[in-house]
Order: C-alpha cells, then sequence, then structure tokens
C-alpha cells in the first residue's frame, strides 16, 4: 500500500489531494485548495499538507512520497516533482479515462496536451505570453462587469448575440469590453464574446498538436467554467474537428492528482531498487 | 581554528564570481612589487608554467550574465558567439588593465582571431595564441607541442626577466596535481551525493579556482568537502544527468540552477576543463615539458574541445563519464554559435542513440535571461527518465 500526496501550485490556486493506492485500488481520501491571494505559498503548502492529514486521519510518517508540480519546484518538504503537463496528463486518465488531450487553462496561460492511454505526453503547445487566454483576464472582465466568478459561464449560456472581441491581446480585450459597456451591450454577449475568442485560441493550439478526435478533457480552474466549454465544443463542431470538450466536478485537481499518482509509482519503482529518497 | 560553513565557502567563492574586475587577482599581483598576472581563455593551457614563471593564472571566461556589451559587439558578427565580444568589453572597460599578458588557446577560429585581435589593441601586453597538436604521435604532434610549451616558457622568462628553471616547473606541476585531485575529489563526491553538493555550488566552487592562487583552491576544496559532509541535505527524487558543451561560453549561474530545479542532478560536466584536462598525475621530476606534452598527448579528456582522430574511439569519454557517475541522461546545453559543441554534438547523440541513453539538447548565451523554457525542457527530460526509462 501506497499513500501519496500531489500539490498543486498555480499561481493563483494552491490545489493539494491525498491517495491511497493498493495494488489497482486507488483511494482518493482527501482535496484542499486555496486561493494564494499574496499569502506565503510556502505556509500555504504546509498548511495544505496539514489539511488532508487531517481529513484523511494519517500521519506524515505514514506518505510514502509527496509531490509538487506546477510552480512547487523549490518546495521545501516534497520528495520530488513533476512537470505539470505530466501531471495533468495523469490526472486526466484518473478523470476520464477516454480522454487523449488535455486543455490546461490555468490564471496565466494556457496549454493543449496530447496524451496516450497510458497517460504519456506525446505532444504540447502553450499560449503564448499574452494573458488573454487565461483566467486572470476573465476574472478582470468579471471584476469590470460587476459580477462574480461563479456567474460567469451561467451568463455566458444565456447569450443570443455575442460580441465579438480582440483574441490577440489581453489589453486590446480589456479595452473592447469597456467600450461594450459604454454602448450598453449586455454582460452576457460580452461574456460569450470573450469566450469565442478564447475559445478560438485555445482550438487553434489543439490543432498545431494534431488533435482532431476523441476527447479533450479541460483541466484547471477555467474547467469549471460551462460558458468557456460550450463555446470550445461549439467552436470545434463549427470546424468539424469531431473532437468532444469533456470536464469533470474535479477537474481543478487534476495536477494535483497526477502528482499524487505519479509519486506513488515512483516511490513503488524506487523501493523495488531500495532507493528511496526521504522527503525534506 | 572554527571550520567554515558550507555557505560561508559559496558565499566566498559567489563574490569571486560576481566580481569582474577581478579583485582577488588585483589584491594578489599588489601584495608583491614585481608580480605578474597572465590571463587564459578557455579551454586548456598548462598553467604550471605560468605558475612556475611566479605568475598568477588568471581565468577569464567571458563578461557574465550582468555586464552589458557594448564596445565589444562593434568587433564581431551577430552570428559568433558572445565570449569573445564579452572578453574585448572586459578589456576595453579596463577590467584587465592588471592583466600582463593573456593566452588564447586553440579552441576554436573565433578565439584564434580573438588573440590577433588583442595583439593590435594591446600592443604593450604579452599576448600568445596557444597552439595544440592535432596528432597525437610523439614524433609529430610531441615534437610540435614541445616547441610550443618551449616557446611560452620562452616568452613567459623574458617577461619574468628571469629563467624559469626545470626544478621550479615540477614543483609547480605537483601543486598542481594536487589541486586536480582535489578537483577530481569534488567531482565524485557530487556524484556520489549530488543531493549534498548542488551544481550550482560546484560550479562556483571551480570559477574561484579560476581566479584564486591554486594552493588557495586546493585548500578552499579541502574546507567545501569538509563543511558538504558535514551539513547533510534532503534527498530528492532527481534524475541524474551529464552537462555537456559548457566548456567554453559559461552558462548563466541561473541556468545551472534551474536545471536543479526542474529535477535534475548533475553527476557530471565539461565546464572550466583546465582543471580537469589531464587524468593522471603528471610526473613532477624529470624533463618537465616531456612530461607536460606526454600527458597532454596520452592522458587528456577527450571532449568537444579535443580533437579525436579515431572515430572508432569519439564518444567513448562520454560513455565512460555516464556509466562511472551513474548518469540517467545528457543534457547537450552549447553556447549559441558554438562551432566545437555544435560540431561535435551529433556525433555524440549517434552514440548514445546507440547506447540507449536519452538526451536533450538546448542553447544558451552567457547573458541569457529567460529561464522558463529552459525548466519546462529539463523539467519533461526528468519526468520522462523518471516514469518511462528503466531509471
Amino acid at each position: 500500500m501506497t499513500t501519496a500526496i500531489g500539490i498543486d501550485v498555480g499561481s493563483g490556486v494552491i490545489k493539494t489531494a491525498l491517495f491511497r493506492i493498493a495494488g489497482d485500488n486507488v483511494e482518493w481520501l482527501a482535496r484542499w485548495n486555496a486561493r494564494i491571494r499574496q499569502r506565503d505559498a510556502h505556509t500555504l503548502v504546509e498548511e495544505s499538507i496539514g489539511a488532508v492529514l487531517e481529513q484523511s486521519g494519517l500521519k506524515r510518517q505514514q506518505i510514502s512520497y509527496i509531490a509538487s508540480t506546477g510552480e512547487g519546484e523549490t518546495l521545501k518538504g516534497t520528495t520530488g516533482h513533476f512537470y505539470s503537463m505530466t501531471t495533468h496528463a495523469r490526472g486526466a486518465i484518473y478523470l476520464n479515462p477516454d480522454a487523449r488531450a488535455v486543455l490546461d487553462i490555468g490564471a496565466l496561460n494556457g496549454r493543449a496536451i496530447s496524451i496516450d492511454e497510458k497517460s504519456k505526453v506525446l505532444t504540447y503547445r502553450m499560449t503564448s505570453q499574452c494573458a488573454s487566454g487565461s483566467g486572470q483576464f476573465l476574472e478582470n472582465i468579471a471584476r469590470y462587469l460587476g459580477i462574480g466568478q461563479d456567474e460567469i459561464g451561467s451568463l455566458s449560456l444565456q447569450s443570443t448575440t455575442p460580441e465579438k472581441v480582440s483574441g490577440i491581446c489581453a489589453v486590446l480585450a480589456e479595452t473592447d469590453v469597456i467600450n461594450m459597456v459604454s454602448r450598453s451591450i449586455a454582460p452576457c454577449d460580452i461574456l460569450r464574446g470573450i469566450h469565442e475568442s478564447m475559445a478560438d485560441r485555445l482550438i487553434k493550439l489543439l490543432k498545431s498538436i494534431g488533435v482532431n478526435q476523441g476527447v479533450v478533457l479541460m483541466t484547471g480552474g477555467l474547467a469549471l467554467d460551462v460558458g468557456l466549454v460550450k463555446a470550445i465544443q461549439d467552436g470545434m463542431d463549427k470546424q468539424n474537428m469531431g473532437t468532444q470538450v469533456a470536464a469533470h466536478p474535479d477537474s481543478m485537481f487534476a495536477g494535483a492528482i497526477g502528482a499524487a499518482l505519479w509519486g506513488a509509482f515512483r516511490y513503488q519503482k524506487l523501493k523495488e531498487r531500495g532507493q528511496l529518497p526521504k522527503a525534506s | 581554528m572554527r571550520s567554515k560553513s558550507v555557505k560561508e565557502i559559496v558565499d566566498f567563492c559567489q563574490e569571486i564570481f560576481e566580481d569582474i574586475s577581478f579583485s582577488k587577482a588585483r589584491q594578489w599581483k599588489a601584495a608583491q612589487p614585481g608580480r605578474k598576472v597572465i590571463g587564459y581563455m578557455p579551454v586548456y593551457v598548462p598553467r604550471e608554467i605560468i605558475h612556475a614563471a611566479g605568475m598568477l593564472p588568471l581565468g577569464v571566461l567571458g563578461g557574465g550574465a550582468d555586464m552589458e556589451v557594448i564596445h565589444g559587439d562593434a568587433y564581431y558578427q551577430s552570428y559568433i558567439c558572445r565570449i569573445p565580444r564579452s572578453t574585448i568589453e572586459l578589456a576595453i572597460t579596463g577590467k584587465l588593465d592588471f592583466v600582463d599578458g593573456m593566452m588564447f588557446p586553440s579552441i576554436c577560429d573565433v578565439i584564434r582571431n580573438l588573440s590577433g585581435i588583442w595583439q593590435i589593441m594591446f600592443k604593450d601586453k604579452y599576448v600568445r595564441y596557444f597552439d595544440t597538436p592535432q596528432n597525437f604521435k610523439d614524433e609529430v604532434g610531441g615534437v610540435f607541442y614541445g616547441n610550443e610549451l618551449r616557446e611560452l616558457k620562452a616568452g613567459l622568462e623574458k617577461l619574468a626577466g628571469r629563467e624559469i628553471t626545470a626544478a621550479q616547473i615540477n614543483r609547480s606541476i605537483a601543486v598542481y596535481n594536487e589541486n586536480r585531485a582535489w578537483v577530481n575529489k569534488v567531482y565524485d563526491y557530487r556524484a556520489e551525493t549530488p543531493w549534498n553538493a548542488p551544481a550550482a555550488e560546484v560550479y562556483l566552487l571551480m570559477r574561484a579556482g579560476m581566479v584564486l592562487p591554486v594552493e588557495e583552491h586546493t585548500r578552499l576544496m579541502k574546507e567545501y568537502l569538509l563543511a558538504a559532509g558535514a551539513e547533510q541535505r534532503p534527498m530528492r527524487d532527481n534524475c541524474r544527468v551529464t552537462l555537456i558543451g559548457t566548456f567554453c561560453e559559461q552558462p548563466p549561474l541561473n541556468l545551472i540552477k534551474s536545471l536543479e530545479m526542474a529535477g535534475c542532478y548533475i553527476v557530471d560536466d565539461d565546464s572550466m576543463l583546465v582543471t580537469r584536462w589531464l587524468l593522471e598525475d603528471v610526473p613532477s621530476d624529470g624533463d618537465p615539458i616531456e612530461n607536460l606534452s606526454h600527458a597532454f598527448l596520452h592522458h587528456s579528456a577527450e571532449t568537444a574541445a579535443k580533437y579525436e582522430p579515431n572515430l572508432e574511439e569519439k564518444g567513448n569519454y562520454m560513455l565512460e563519464s555516464i556509466r562511472k557517475r551513474g548518469a540517467d541522461g545528457v543534457i547537450f546545453a552549447a553556447p549559441s554559435f558554438c562551432d566545437p559543441a555544435l560540431l561535435d554534438q551529433p556525433m555524440m547523440v549517434q552514440r548514445l542513440e546507440k547506447a540507449g541513453i536519452p538526451y536533450i539538447t538546448m542553447q544558451y548565451a552567457e547573458n541569457s535571461g529567460q529561464m522558463q523554457p529552459i525548466r519546462e525542457q529539463a523539467g519533461t527530460f526528468a519526468d520522462s527518465i523518471k516514469l518511462w526509462s528503466a531509471s
């Protein structure tokens, strides 16, 4: 039996998952997430470990492997680190075994990853430095419109005449939105326009890595945005891609799940060789 | 006497590394009237002869990540690596004004041409283009190299205003034998316990050896090993890699840190080869010129910086280093436009592919600032080794 914690340090949120694995039996025992909001990430990570241990009733010394992912390379107290693509791929297969591509959209960038049935990353591509395909951008827009982040998706679904926004630059897009507000465009049409613009960029990413069939699982914080999921599916259908977008209620934990599962895998591999490292 | 901590030693080395005015070498020179400093560029010069002349060999490895190159760009085209341009910048801005002579080893055409530029620009300085043989037969390359060493000795004697005796060179050979032995001990220690001797620390320790007198550098390495052994640091689940291509223009320190941060313990490299060029002790008795020449011809490291006439042998040194150090893979990090590193790479890659050893390639300049792509590349390489290879 192996117990492993995965910690996904994103640029906006820290997600933590604790798993127990015995043969083919994989149990997700505990989860925790918190927005960073200018707090010290190292302290939050310690808090997160404490929280999942408390939820699971386990003690730290019973944990076989603590794996970090995302921006967590410098974290103290971890056994090893895996890169986001690797962990999101593993997390995606855990959440949806049919997934053959992942769209990981976090606070600062988006990434398309093509994977096989064993979670192996085949190829990937990221959005460029511009933030117009990211969660932070949507957060800013929600603030301008005076709506809550949890309202974005459902409002976007109500749109009947989406208003087109710049898909190239977050600054231009934000200017577009300010103009739209002054022209009294309905928030739902503004949001749908933004979703379509983001969907456009993300579909281009998927196509650039040759994804044109099968299930694309959305991971990262924006997977919960039903408006964006719908805009991506509509965009794919319009381009006859033959792909289905899927989101899972736990999609935002994909990185943490992947880190924990790969950590457990690594623990077994190293144990067989008598080369176990110690968490710092 | 209280032994130094790792932090104290590393801070001391970091200060030397960041000081592009070479204060330590200036202080050494100022401590006694008549002292002289001879600068040398990568990769290999026989420092023993400079030392025997009572002079300080000073490794000049470019201007580093933070120096702005303004004048240097006027001397070389944009498709030339950065080290010659930043080295000219060092000289023009007076950072090397205390250096009495410069040696330019035969690593590539660019550095050879730099020796010519130096002769024109700094007419009052001793300038030597130090040629090394590409024929390793005693009766051909040995004769050539012996003459090269004798010419170097004669030039330094003229500069010193005194003869450099065989006994003096033999004493210096012994001093450098000891230094090389401790360099190897540091490398062995890092390969055994890379979490206890991070690559950036070892790099700084070796860089200090480019500036400090050799005896002081040897003492520093002894202190480091003692201190590192006393400070047990946590072992992380990283893969182990050999870093190849960093022998001339230096990678930014952040690149080395980024590779390790990304999950790659560096267990061997080809940085500062001058400290490890010779693979065995050079006899410290008999004819020192013959002995140095023999060591170069028959006991020197086969890297991109040295011509290997036998294609069958090409890459054996790398494969042996991978085996000896227990590396899981290789990171080829070559300076942009570096002919020796980039021309060697396909031959090395061929050997790795045949042996089923994973590798990645990347390029850098000494002032590369964007490390995110490097972290991403090295990190996914580490993941692929940890999860998908037999390691």
